[in-house]
């Protein structure tokens, strides 16, 4: 019992303890809701909800009526869902804290400025989305639960990821890398 | 409704193990891609092993069926992937 407590307080787990409890809710997803873990998709859901309320027209179009319907589905659930277990963890181990900017290292790489952060931020999620939306899936919709069933698209999706990860965060730190 | 439940539970143990390894950091996210913190590869291919052999014995136990998997598009997937990468290498996704 000490030992579980001892576990749920700690700050970070190794990666492998981490995964196999993702493994095994990955299971689960499928076993008990026939559904597979993802997140980028329910973005897409509330975007279309929100999109149908202020601009009709536009997001009336085969994606966002049948691909992403403007439904509360099971994806955006489990990603309230995934708020509420992020938060578990942070309190948990007592590192929650309410922040606006980057931490240490990205600080150290784009500076102290604080609309820099938000705005790097906001432009790398529209291109994360955007790339998600064409390849039909994120790190966890497409990557992991692809991945478990063996789709050929998650290994290219994953190689795809890595190749320009790497080029990017070249780029980026240049000297520093 | 029972499905919705479920989902936010499942969710819930989502969410804590991505924050008990580390990958609601920015650091990890692009560490990963300068190649000094594996840690984001040990979680997702640790994630997959264990997933992948959980639902190939379920299957061949007759437990389940596979829902439906993800169509290959050998363009979209690797050109989707690597818009992807760049946003996830900035923002620390």
């Amino acid at each position: 019992m000490n030992w579980l407590k001892e576990q749920f307080q700690k700050e970070l787990w190794s990666p492998y303890a981490a995964g196999v409890l993702l493994g095994i809710v990955g299971v689960l997803a499928v076993w008990l809701s026939d559904s597979l873990l993802g997140a980028s998709g329910a973005f897409e859901n509330l975007a279309g909800i929100l999109g149908k309320a202020v601009a009709p027209g536009l997001f009336d179009n085969m994606y966002f009526n049948f691909i992403m319907p403007p439904e509360i589905t099971w994806g955006v659930v489990l990603l309230i869902g995934v708020f509420f277990g992020g938060l578990l963890g942070a309190l948990s181990s007592k590192t929650f804290k309410l922040r606006v900017n980057g931490d240490e290292q990205w600080q150290r790489i784009f500076g102290p400025q604080t609309w820099k952060r938000w705005g790097i931020a906001f432009a790398g999620a529209i291109i994360l989305e955007y790339g998600a939306g064409i390849a039909g899936g994120c790190t966890s919709g497409l990557a992991i639960s692809g991945g478990m069933l063996l789709a050929p698209a998650a290994y290219l999706f994953i190689a795809g990821m890595f190749a320009s990860g790497i080029v990017t965060a070249l780029l980026v730190y240049g000297r520093r890398y | 409704m029972t499905n919705m439940i479920l989902a936010l539970f499942l969710g819930v143990f989502f969410g804590f193990s991505l924050n008990k390894a580390g990958l609601t950091r920015y650091n990890k996210i692009v560490n990963v891609f300068r190649f000094t913190d594996m840690a984001v590869l040990k979680f997702m291919l640790t994630a997959l092993v264990v997933s992948m052999s959980g639902l190939y014995v379920l299957r061949g136990l007759g437990l389940i069926t596979f829902p439906n998997v993800p169509g290959t598009y050998i363009a979209g997937n690797l050109i989707g992937g690597m818009i992807f990468g760049v946003g996830m290498a900035l923002t620390g996704y």
